[in-house]
């Protein structure tokens, strides 16, 4: 029984990402990434008081919206993944910025990643990208 | 009877601002812009970064190539050109604006 409920939440999760995925991408192709982040954000619940657990769980939804994604087709990159898990945390009232980074050389690369409370729940890369902006 | 300033003359009494939605970082090889509200990136080579830097700082651009000529031993003259030409090209790519709040 115990099985057959964690199987049916991993399931709702899985679904709750697909849907957010679904709206990011929407949003991608309408409106600026700023906005996007901004509608994303909108009717979040209240941000939780401090708690020592919520990076914790940000960090596994994190794992959770990378395993799910990479078996979607489509473009499921840093970004798309970035804002999934921005809806996700936002929900659930957790603070999540959205932060950009990028690498010149040798090839020009940019990277997206989620931060909570300064600590990446997302992978920020491999410590070559500068940050060039936090939304 | 009043002459009318040139179009590069005014550019040089202008007051340069970057947009809010207008990012950027200096990096040893180059200066990478974001434009947020078009999702493109721009590279700027190290002296083009520079005088970004100095345009978003100073009162005009007059001022900023006045900077950027004491930092790499121009004459004003060439500068000016040089500011100009760089700030047409920003301006081209919505990457800075001209402050309209004017100047005393």
């Amino acid at each position: 029984m115990a099985v057959v409920r964690a199987e049916l939440k991993r399931g709702q999760l899985a679904a709750e990402i697909i849907a957010a995925y679904v709206r990011a991408q929407c949003e991608l192709r309408r409106v600026p990434i700023a906005t996007v982040v901004e509608r994303l954000r909108a009717g979040r619940s209240p941000q939780r008081a401090v708690d020592p657990y919520a990076l914790e769980e940000a960090r596994r939804l994190g794992r959770a919206v990378v395993r799910t994604l990479t078996l979607l087709p489509g473009d499921t990159r840093c970004l798309g993944r970035s804002l999934v898990l921005m809806q996700l945390l936002s929900r659930r009232g957790i603070s999540a910025q959205l932060v950009i980074g990028t690498r010149p050389s040798p090839d020009f690369l940019a990277h997206a990643w989620i931060e909570h409370d300064g600590e990446p729940v997302l992978s920020p890369g491999d410590g070559s990208f500068g940050r060039l902006v936090s939304l | 009877m009043t002459r009318d300033a040139t179009p590069e003359q005014s550019l040089l009494e202008a007051r340069i601002k970057v947009p809010q939605h207008v990012v950027y970082r200096s990096f040893p090889s180059e200066t990478v812009v974001l434009n947020l509200q078009t999702g493109k990136y721009h590279g700027l080579n190290p002296v083009a970064g520079r005088m970004l830097a100095v345009l978003a700082e100073a009162e005009s651009v007059r001022d900023a190539a006045a900077v950027a000529a004491g930092d790499y031993e121009q004459s004003s003259e060439a500068t000016e050109l040089d500011m100009c030409n760089l700030c047409n090209a920003l301006l081209e790519r919505g990457l800075i604006e001209i402050d309209g709040s004017g100047t005393c």
